[in-house]
């Protein structure tokens, strides 16, 4: 069974939860540090993250800043009042018994993701809300032994939970969506967006009904995925899954499901369904938070481009979708290709986005080189190149060059001999030579005899007598000329 | 007036993770009806034209600048308050088959 052959019968439904951490350096509710990669565990901690008796939590005034650019950049209503609440459930990644987040007035209200489709539209994905809260601290379960460890150094890490409507109705769709919620959050300065560490995580819902039927069908949740990809799978899988249950005339069951990566699988994760009530109420320890109108123009000013802007920028220069969308998964590389567009024009801003394809890190799931790379070097390079100096498989191998050590582009085509000889004279004698040469008889008797394309073997004769320095478009001229 | 039955006792003892005992959840049930019907007191008053009241005061976004603070409180202090740790790790009974 396959997507497509179900889709002919089912319209899929999905909605996507996602948290995102937050970039502070300290905690949400703690002034503990908040970076615990690579850490030795329960070092990055604090009485407030033990949740000890007595302790007072107070709110991290840079986590409200992040969440004001975060509802900025999903279009959203800032309500001038928020509150936090308690929400309670006995587990050990939570030393309180509860965690402060919010439920009746959250931060972020409303909004809306227009996300890019592979054929050029855009879709609009509506947010119903985002609200902040804290994150749990690690449980690991060693392989032997009838215990669980607990690290509580992720305990209060300030998160944005950003809640979708149903709007999505694709595996595919998903995961344009969630794509491009990494490119609106690391654009607007909210997470380091780093995936492998878990910095923005997704939960899956999802739900089947016959094509043509309004109601919506039983769903599916689908835990804790970290990435683009494993979004996309797990909804394919959830989906296929969901039909063929439906095809028996069984009733989809109606719970929590985690992702296996290794098998590719869904899995039913039954724990406690029936222990769902969390028993909010209102957080006696963190007051109202009143966010003037003032401090939300202030962020706003302060907002960079978006990709949205990006966007509309290249597709009137003619750039490939797909090149836009791989430009829009870092930053940097966005950035120094519109600059060069502004400070050197389209042509160039064109050509540099090609290369920076080709070298940039497109999953978003690790941080990209492209730091070593700086706008003069780049314009210097497409110059080089515009000006037949330089080939454009040359040009990538300057690049690679750049990217790892910085530098002149010049300097760097010299060092490695890439130069281009574009010197009429000195080509036309390797020119002559060729065709004196025995060897291009027959290529000269075949262009001769009509046959065109065998002047493609003579422009290799120059440009391995020029050891690959011969401009070959102009190569290809003299030897046409002297015919 | 509400009256709290056992298996709401069983109920709210499950979701803290507590075994009890018939004869605790017998005394709980007692407690629990009189706490409610204490504070069951509060539906004679007419709250019509109130605002609901989250805080028993006016303090509002009360926040802290983003900088580390050292509690002076080290590792083994904060582990030691466990019953059970090991390499820096707090050690609970497994959580998962």
């Amino acid at each position: 069974m396959n997507l497509k052959s179900i889709t002919e019968r089912y319209q899929p439904t999905i909605g996507i939860e996602c948290h995102v951490q937050l970039k502070t350096k300290t905690k949400l509710f703690s002034g503990a540090d908040n970076d615990a990669r690579d850490k030795a565990p329960n070092t990055t901690v604090s009485p407030i993250c033990f949740g000890f008796p007595g302790v007072l939590p107070v709110l991290n005034d840079e986590a409200l800043t992040l969440a004001v650019r975060a509802g900025l950049a999903l279009n959203a209503e800032l309500p001038e009042i928020s509150r936090f609440e308690r929400k309670h459930y006995f587990y050990p990644d939570l030393p309180k018994g509860y965690q402060i987040t919010q439920l009746a007035e959250p931060v972020i209200v409303g909004g809306y993701v227009d996300v890019p489709q592979l054929d050029g539209s855009t879709r609009k994905v509506r947010i119903h809300h985002a609200h902040l809260e804290e994150d749990a601290g690690k449980l690991t379960h060693p392989v032997s032994g009838k215990e669980s460890l607990v690290d509580l150094n992720r305990a209060g890490t300030p998160l944005i939970e950003i809640v979708s409507e149903a709007d999505i109705h694709s595996p595919a769709e998903a995961r344009a969506y969630v794509q491009e919620l990494y490119r609106l959050m690391t654009f607007a300065g909210v997470t380091h967006g780093d995936l492998y560490h878990g910095n923005m995580r997704f939960d899956v819902n999802i739900s089947l009904a016959s094509v043509g039927q309004a109601e919506l069908g039983i769903r599916t949740e689908i835990k804790n995925l970290n990435s683009f990809r494993a979004v996309e799978k797990a909804a394919e899988f959830e989906a296929i899954r969901q039909s063929e249950v439906l095809d028996r005339g069984e009733k989809v069951v109606q719970e929590t499901r985690g992702w296996n990566e290794d098998k590719q699988k869904t899995f039913s994760q039954r724990s406690k369904e029936d222990a769902h009530d969390y028993r909010y109420f209102p957080d006696p320890d963190i007051p109202p938070v009143r966010l003037s109108r003032k401090r939300v123009s202030d962020v706003q000013d302060s907002m960079p481009m978006m990709p949205a802007e990006y966007r509309s920028a290249w597709i009137s220069i003619g750039l490939d979708e797909s090149v836009i969308n791989s430009l829009l998964t870092s930053q940097v590389s966005a950035h120094l290709v519109a600059t060069i567009q502004h400070s050197s024009g389209d042509e160039h801003a064109k050509r540099v986005a090609n290369w920076l394809v080709s070298v940039v890190d497109t999953s978003g799931e690790a941080g990209n080189e492209v730091s070593q790379l700086n706008v003069e070097s780049l314009v210097e390079l497409s110059i080089m190149v515009q000006d037949n100096k330089l080939s454009s498989t040359g040009a990538k191998e300057v690049l690679g060059e750049l990217r790892m050590r910085g530098g002149s582009a010049k300097d760097i085509a010299e060092a490695k001999n890439l130069l281009q000889v574009s010197d009429e004279g000195a080509i036309a004698v390797i020119v002559d030579e060729v065709l004196a040469d025995p060897s291009s008889r027959q290529a000269l008797q075949d262009i001769k005899a009509g046959n065109d394309k065998a002047i493609g073997f003579l422009v290799g004769q120059v440009m391995k007598k020029s050891q690959g320095k011969a401009n070959p478009g102009l190569a290809k001229k003299l030897i046409r000329e002297r015919m | 007036m509400t009256k709290i039955s056992p298996s709401d006792v069983q109920k709210l003892a499950a979701l803290s993770a507590l075994t009890l005992t018939d004869e605790e959840v017998a005394s709980m049930q007692t407690d629990l009806t009189q706490i409610l019907g204490y504070v069951e007191q509060l539906r004679d008053v007419d709250t019509a034209d109130i605002e609901p009241t989250y805080q028993p005061h006016d303090l509002e976004t009360v926040v802290r600048q983003d900088a580390v603070i050292e509690y002076g409180v080290s590792q083994v202090e904060l582990l030691k308050n466990a019953p059970e740790q090991a390499d820096g790790s707090l050690v609970v009974p497994r959580v998962i088959e």
